[in-house]
């Protein structure tokens, strides 16, 4: 638990450690990264040849960071002499700017020395260091020092540039200085990072936005962003601070990708710098009444990059919808299969259920009647490739046997899909959740084929195709023993018996038949999967249960968000206000940002919500869980041009006001309020 | 630097790494202390050979907390598949329930070791990395660990033993763990610290006894909650401050020297013992809320009061004391200790204490009881006090180890002209000026009414008028239009604008006409730093934002100050002062440290830490409740308690329900209505 | 008669009143071990008046040391709380009561008033009246005009 201080500006990134260092860690990015890259990966202050030490770190934004440190341990009595600021910024290139402030009565001579390098890793290659197959060079000018990596063609290159004069060495940055009698100094390290494509020419050049952003055109930015979401008060203080916080983190988290000029979200600090299809869908669901702008260029982008043919180490179908898009060097000479990669079984669904949910929102039939063509065929690509089996449901298997993902949903590390036993069956594997979106996907297409692309022949035959799923599901997946639905389908057709946090989906897809959604809710908030802290993805009592097992035990607020969202549309209003609740009361403990998930203890045995080792942070669909959560509280849906609100909260939770929800409706308020005043007795007896 | 988890019960403490280790190094101050000695230095638990990984801390109580660990450094898609909880409580020993979880589907056998040693280094060398004297041995007995130092007859002992069998060896206990599927298992460590006593049985009668059951504890904690007004605030900030606040004074509490009284330790992790000082102010700004503290504090003090001329301590009769250190350190001449009585604000603020207190709770018990003492005190304010024979509180020491400056600002550079030189001693520094016009007004009353010496009374009067006078006439510097920083051994000026004169307005020795002109340089960008007054102005010689005494901002300093406003009816000005600590208190958790930065609020956004600040600390600790007092105006007057809130608006509604005192409870309401200045 | 402890004891009761607070109150035992032997001094407090002798009586105090010692706690030489503290000294039964019975202990041999060593070193600019105070900017002043 080594405090780290990150700042970042969508996939540029700044991993150091409380004294603003950056020293090569093989377990945690540290580092200076650009589009999968680490263009830093040393970058150490000393001091008269002295390490320093840190007094405090202002976070000041997401983009923009501060830390005040004296040189050698102070002591009582002992007052340090000088105190060091470094103030740094990310704004396409990454900024720092070092003071050096005399406390002395008298003037000082200084030695300042930045020692810098760059192994230019693939973010891939950081837990696994390999043998870089390219060359690295420093090169030194009057005012500049150059480090670049050349694999053939490839080439990356660090530039660093100093406004005070400098030594510049091929090992860092040396100052000699001298400062007046309670002076101080200052100089301004500018690092640039360059994507160098054919012909030398940086490929990001055409990015509007990657270069020449001012501090104050990025701070300008983030004051339009918060001013455009919906204002939220609550007499619930942690639920205010979540949701700022969160609208913070998903302002940060946009990035451009290399063919568009639009902007994305990307899927979380600091492994998951970068678009997954699955996370950018699943965050823009959950943040479409509040931040809409994020939702139109996903579905273009991921329709740009929509599969088009086969191929086996991508695990690339026509019309299926990508995993994960990267740029570094080991995806650019196919030692990774990210360029992008479409191992995922579910992002295809997901993308049409946005597509619905998107034009419900904003009324904006136009993109719907633009991305007819992919859409059609992500629908054909659930029935074809999507069924490997050939019995109506969808299945996943790799093809790429050497870095595929064998899990193609979302809980994707290789134990999750389990029997109750802990055993792990063949496959393919059809897990339950992805037949409830195929489901929900289907209706949704009908709705738009009769709305917008007129073809209600086709719209019929989808809903008919729904409908059969849902009995064949129902009829294959409940497990009558336990009264639940079966994690997955095995090869054999046999139940992959796990009890888990899957099901919940089902409740949100609006496959499970109303008559055992009751049963279903109650094994939700039961003991065995609900910790007081949330809903576990695997539940107690499993062979393969483990609190911090990341998708086995431990807790996902994504997952929860869409669970809460699940049991309001079957009218488990108390069970939904439940789940809510007992995120924003975690939220607290994390001051306000929800990590990627946290350890699945029960609620009695931890005071606080126990962190997960590796957790990411901040993780998009975390940030978006507090803004699905008002949404489920409130009850908004979308009604024709209307927007509806019924809310339903805990008691306890208070009042909650969000205004100027933005939708087809133009801006519109809502309010709820929770039956009875938390701590009103108390109060009531002082006033 | 690290990070340090600390858990506390008065002066025994533990402070380790966030994986709950404790792992000795110079840079790092980690242990089990008790009574100013280290009873582990090392406590290191390893699974299968390696260290553990923390995920969270769970700090329960101030004296117990646990820890969440697995093996190794965990990373994505590959999970552990142990977990590891210790569980601790300290309160005279030391408590850890260590308990292993199997998240496998299959049993597992583990090995899992314990390591302990202990240096007893004394709190000292632990902070200075000095080596040390006597001898240690270790000894394997009944499965349990005995370590154990000698130093002529001063023996120390540090017995470790295990609910469940282990193997012990010379340098801890290893266990081969075996467990059931899903399964968990778990042992209790017990380290029991002993101080034999001069017969050679456990001393542990007094200080340091055994752990009180836990239910017991809690219990306590929560009659301490109950017995101080209940706080109701709009600001979230400052109901959870107030309740931090209540349980650091609740966690600082331990029996001193003797077992009839609790005494206020003064802060973590160097001064886990009384402090003359720092007692008398906590004791003062606690009093419209915990008024047993200021009881406490004069209870041992007057015990400990000099009684004889002794150069090595300091020491002289009347004189109230600086600090108490036990055992080793206090054994052993190394320093004076033991009893040290280098300071010369204890004596005037003891008698400035009593008064107060009686003012409060109506106890003029106390007030006959300490006669004795307080005219001893008294009367060293006129004869050892006054050094230099001139009417004036001086100050030099004649310990060679001693303090060179003996007022609160107490580190070598902290007293200084303007241009930075020092000066030569003796020392007067004003604010001691104030504190001994201050204590002779209040004596007077207390001659008055409770000791029968109107004549007395009279003189002491007369007295503190011309100190006052004098005063005002020495000490003010025309040119600058403020109260010079002290005077130096030749009676010069020493002329450095500092927070010290902020204490005058506190004492009531400042000039009515001067007030304004003082409140507006404590206020000017040169004191004030956005956060508070700095110890010393920007612009002055040794001015350094991370000087302990010569820029950071202390709390206790600031409290002090905002009474002394709300005294010369600067209402705005101390309601603006209350306000910028509660905004510090917010990014501190409701825990001021002993000092903090005193960089420009404009430069930093959050008050930047003072590196090794105690915290907590007992007059930080105190601080919010003074500022409190000062906000809702609360003074007693004849027997009754006057409300005259003053409240910025920011604070909205402040609601302090059960104000203890000679009048029974009384409620006292504010509402926010002062609307200040913007800030320049 | 003649030893340090002895001389001690003979002046107790005579120095108590002027040493002790009022309130001051309770029984002191004092066994010092000399040659093999234990030797008591019984010290009953009361209203700061002190009565001394030798019985062997159960009290609220009992403080065991060796006699050498207590000497040096008698001319002043050695410290009573410092020698608890390394365990020299053993202490039942009253602690407060002993801490308040330390003030008759003398100051170490040799001791000056802290007033005298300061007023000599400065010769005779101390005492009322001294005072010319000016500030250095003043003086400054002064001594560019002079």
């Amino acid at each position: 638990m080594k405090r780290l201080v990150s700042i970042l500006d969508g996939n540029t990134f700044v991993v150091s450690d409380n004294r603003g260092d950056i020293d090569p860690s093989p377990t945690f990015p540290t580092g200076l990264f650009s589009y999968d890259t680490r263009f830093l990966s040393k970058w150490e202050l000393r001091v008269n040849g002295e390490r320093l030490n840190p007094l405090s770190v202002d976070d000041l934004q997401y983009f923009e960071s501060q830390f005040f440190l004296v040189p050698g341990e102070p002591t009582h009595y002992v007052d340090a002499k000088l105190s060091i600021i470094r103030h740094r910024t990310i704004c396409g290139s990454f900024m720092e700017v070092l003071t050096i402030l005399n406390h002395e009565d008298q003037p000082v001579e200084l030695t300042v020395q930045l020692d810098v390098e760059s192994d230019f890793a693939d973010l891939f290659e950081i837990k696994d260091v390999k043998g870089k197959l390219g060359t690295t060079t420093a090169t030194v000018d009057e005012n500049q020092l150059r480090l670049c990596y050349q694999r053939e063609t490839y080439r990356r290159e660090t530039v660093i540039t100093s406004s005070a004069p400098a030594e510049y060495r091929p090992e860092g940055l040396l100052f000699n200085l001298r400062i007046d009698a309670h002076g101080q100094w200052e100089t301004q390290i500018l690092v640039e990072t360059l994507v160098e494509g054919a012909g030398g020419r940086d490929i990001r050049i055409n990015l509007q936005r990657h270069h020449g952003r001012s501090r104050d055109e990025m701070r300008r930015e983030l004051d339009e962003w918060l001013a455009r979401a919906p204002k939220l008060t609550s007499d619930c203080e942690p639920l205010e601070e979540t949701y700022q916080r969160s609208l913070v983190d998903l302002a940060a988290l946009r990035y451009t990708p290399l063919a568009t000029g639009d902007r994305l979200p990307t899927a979380g600090l600091p492994w998951f710098m970068t678009l997954f299809g699955r996370d950018s869908i699943i965050t823009c669901l959950q943040t479409l009444p509040f931040t809409p702008e994020l939702t139109a260029p996903t579905l273009r982008y991921l329709a740009m990059a929509q599969g088009v043919h086969l191929d086996d180490f991508r695990d690339q179908e026509p019309g299926k919808i990508l995993h994960e898009t990267r740029y570094g060097e080991s995806t650019a000479f196919e030692e990774q299969p990210h360029s992008p990669y479409y191992g995922s079984a579910d992002s295809t669904a997901l993308f049409l259920i946005l597509l619905d949910e998107y034009e419900r929102w904003s009324g904006d039939t136009a993109l719907v009647a633009e991305l007819e063509h992919q859409a059609r065929a992500a629908l054909n690509w659930i029935d074809r490739y999507g069924d490997l089996m050939g019995n109506g449901y969808v299945w996943f298997e790799r093809r790429n046997l050497r870095n595929g993902l064998e899990n193609q949903c979302w809980k994707d590390s290789w134990d999750s899909i389990s029997y109750s036993s802990g055993r792990l069956p063949d496959f393919p594997r059809a897990t339950c959740e992805l037949q409830g979106y195929a489901y929900d996907a289907k209706m949704r297409g009908a709705r738009l084929a009769r709305l917008v692309w007129g073809d209600p022949l086709y719209a019929d035959r989808l809903e008919r195709e729904a409908a059969e799923l849902k009995q064949r599901f129902n009829r294959d997946f409940w497990v009558e023993k336990g009264e639940y639905y079966a994690l997955a389908l095995d090869t054999e057709g046999g139940q992959v018996d796990a009890l888990s946090s899957n099901m919940g989906h089902l409740l949100w897809s609006g496959i499970v038949d109303e008559d055992r959604a009751p049963k279903v809710a109650e094994h939700l908030v039961g003991p065995r999967l609900f910790s007081g802290w949330g809903v576990r993805t695997l539940a107690v009592g499993e062979g393969r249960y483990n609190p911090i097992g990341y998708h086995v035990g431990t807790v996902w607020p994504f997952d929860n968000s869409l669970i809460a969202w699940g049991l309001r549309r079957y009218g488990f209003r108390e069970e939904a206000g439940r789940i809510a609740e007992a995120m924003i009361d975690a939220a607290k403990y994390f001051d306000g940002r929800l990590p990627e998930a946290f350890a699945g203890y029960d609620r009695s045995l931890t005071k606080y919500p126990v962190q997960y080792p590796t957790a990411c942070n901040p993780q998009a669909w975390s940030t978006g869980t507090p803004m699905l959560l008002i949404r489920t509280l409130l009850g908004l849906e979308p009604h024709g041009e209307h927007l509806m609100v019924d809310p339903a909260m805990p008691e306890g939770m208070g009042r909650i006001e969000v205004l100027d929800i933005p939708g087809r409706w133009g801006l519109i308020d809502a309010f709820g309020r929770g039956r009875a005043e938390h701590r009103g007795a108390a109060r009531r007896g002082t006033d | 630097m690290k990070e340090l988890v600390s858990v506390l019960d008065g002066s025994t403490f533990v402070l380790s790494d966030v994986q709950g280790d404790i792992d000795w190094s110079p840079d790092y101050p980690s242990g089990l202390f008790a009574g100013d000695t280290r009873f582990l230095s090392k406590w290191v638990l390893t699974i299968e050979g390696e260290r553990l990984t923390p995920l969270s801390i769970d700090d329960l109580q101030y004296y117990e907390s646990r820890f969440f660990l697995v093996p190794g450094e965990p990373t994505h898609y590959v999970d552990a598949k142990t977990s590891v909880i210790r569980h601790r409580i300290v309160g005279g020993g030391f408590e850890e329930r260590l308990t292993v979880l199997n998240h496998r589907d299959e049993p597992a056998v583990l090995s899992l070791r314990m390591e302990v040693a202990s240096d007893f280094a004394n709190l000292f060398d632990a902070r200075d990395g000095h080596s040390r004297t006597g001898q240690s041995t270790r000894t394997v007995e009944d499965g349990r660990l005995r370590l154990c130092h000698r130093r002529g007859r001063h023996v120390v002992e540090t017995v470790v033993s295990s609910t469940e069998p282990a193997e012990v060896d010379e340098d801890g206990f290893t266990f081969r763990v075996h467990l059931d599927v899903h399964g968990q298992w778990s042992t209790t460590f017990h380290a029991a610290c002993l101080m034999r006593g001069a017969d050679g049985g456990d001393a542990g009668e007094r200080p340091r006894g055994n752990l009180p059951e836990r239910p017991d504890r809690r219990r306590e904690l929560v009659r301490w909650m109950a017995a101080a007004p209940q706080l109701t605030a709009d600001s979230d900030v400052l109901e959870d401050t107030y309740r931090r606040s209540l349980i650091d004074l609740a966690a600082l509490q331990y029996f001193g020297i003797a077992p009839e009284e609790k005494v206020t330790a003064t802060g973590l992790p160097w001064y886990m013992t009384v402090f003359g000082r720092h007692s008398l102010i906590t004791g003062y700004q606690t009093l419209a809320f915990l008024p047993h503290l200021a009881r406490n504090a004069l209870w041992i003090l007057a015990l400990l009061q000099g009684g004889r001329l002794d150069d090595f301590r300091d020491e002289e009769p009347g004189k109230i004391l600086h600090e108490i250190r036990y055992r080793e350190p206090g054994g052993f001449e190394e320093q004076p200790r033991s009893l040290y009585y280098g300071a010369a604000d204890t004596t005037p603020l003891f008698v400035i204490l009593l008064d107060e207190y009686e003012q409060w709770t109506g106890d003029a018990e106390t007030v006959r009881q300490f006669e004795f003492e307080a005219r001893a005190a008294l009367t060293w304010l006129d004869t050892y006090g006054d050094l230099m024979g001139d009417g004036y509180l001086w100050y030099e020491r004649r310990s060679p180890k001693g303090l060179e400056n003996q007022c609160w600002k107490d580190s070598p550079e902290a007293i200084t002209y303007a241009d930075g030189r020092l000066p030569t001693h003796p020392r007067a520094t004003c604010e001691l000026q104030g504190y001994k016009y201050d204590a002779k007004m209040r004596a007077a009353r207390l001659a008055r009414e409770f000791w029968n010496d109107p004549r007395y009374a009279d003189r002491l009067v007369r007295e503190a008028e011309a100190l006052k006078v004098r005063f005002n006439r020495d000490f003010w510097i025309e040119e600058g239009g403020y109260y010079a920083l002290a005077l130096d051994g030749e009676g010069n000026q020493v002329d450095a604008l500092a927070s010290n004169m902020g204490h005058l307005l506190w004492s009531g020795i400042l000039d009515e006409d001067r007030a304004e002109q003082v409140v507006r340089h404590l206020f000017g960008d040169r004191l004030f730093s956005g956060w508070g007054v700095r110890s010393l102005a920007r612009g002055q010689g040794r001015y350094n934002p991370v000087g302990y005494h010569n820029g950071a901002v202390w709390p206790f300093d600031n409290s002090l100050i905002a009474l002394g406003l709300r005294r010369y009816g600067f209402e705005e000005e101390a309601a603006r002062l209350a306000l910028t600590m509660f905004e510090a208190c917010r990014y501190f958790d409701g825990r001021l440290p002993e000092a903090f930065a005193g960089y420009d609020r404009k430069l930093t956004r959050y008050p930047v830490q003072y590196p090794r600040a105690c915290s907590p600390f007992c007059s930080s600790a105190g601080t919010p409740l003074a500022l409190l007092q000062a906000l809702l105006g609360l003074e007693p007057h004849e027997g009754h308690l006057t409300i005259v809130p003053a409240v910025p608006e920011q604070l909205g509604r402040i609601e302090l329900v059960g104000v203890p005192g000679r009048w029974g409870r009384i409620d006292a309401f504010g509402h926010g209505r002062l609307r200040l200045a913007a800030d320049e | 008669m003649g030893s340090p402890t002895d001389e001690f004891f003979a002046s107790l009761e005579e120095r108590g009143p002027e040493l002790l607070p009022t309130r001051a109150r309770g029984t002191i035992r004092f066994d010092l071990v000399e040659d093999g032997r234990v030797g008591h001094w019984f010290v009953a407090i009361n209203r700061g008046n002190v009565l001394v002798s030798h019985e062997k009586r159960a009290a609220d105090c009992v403080v065991s040391t060796e006699k050498r010692l207590f000497d040096e706690f008698a001319t002043g030489a050695a410290h009573l709380i410092t020698a608890y503290n390394r365990n020299d000294v053993s202490v039942q039964g009253n602690l407060p009561l002993l801490l308040v019975f330390r003030r008759t202990f003398p100051s170490p041999p040799g001791t000056r008033d802290p007033r005298e060593r300061v007023r000599a070193r400065l010769g005779g600019r101390t005492g009322p009246g001294r005072l010319r105070t000016r500030s250095p900017a003043r003086m400054e002043r002064q001594e560019t005009q002079q």
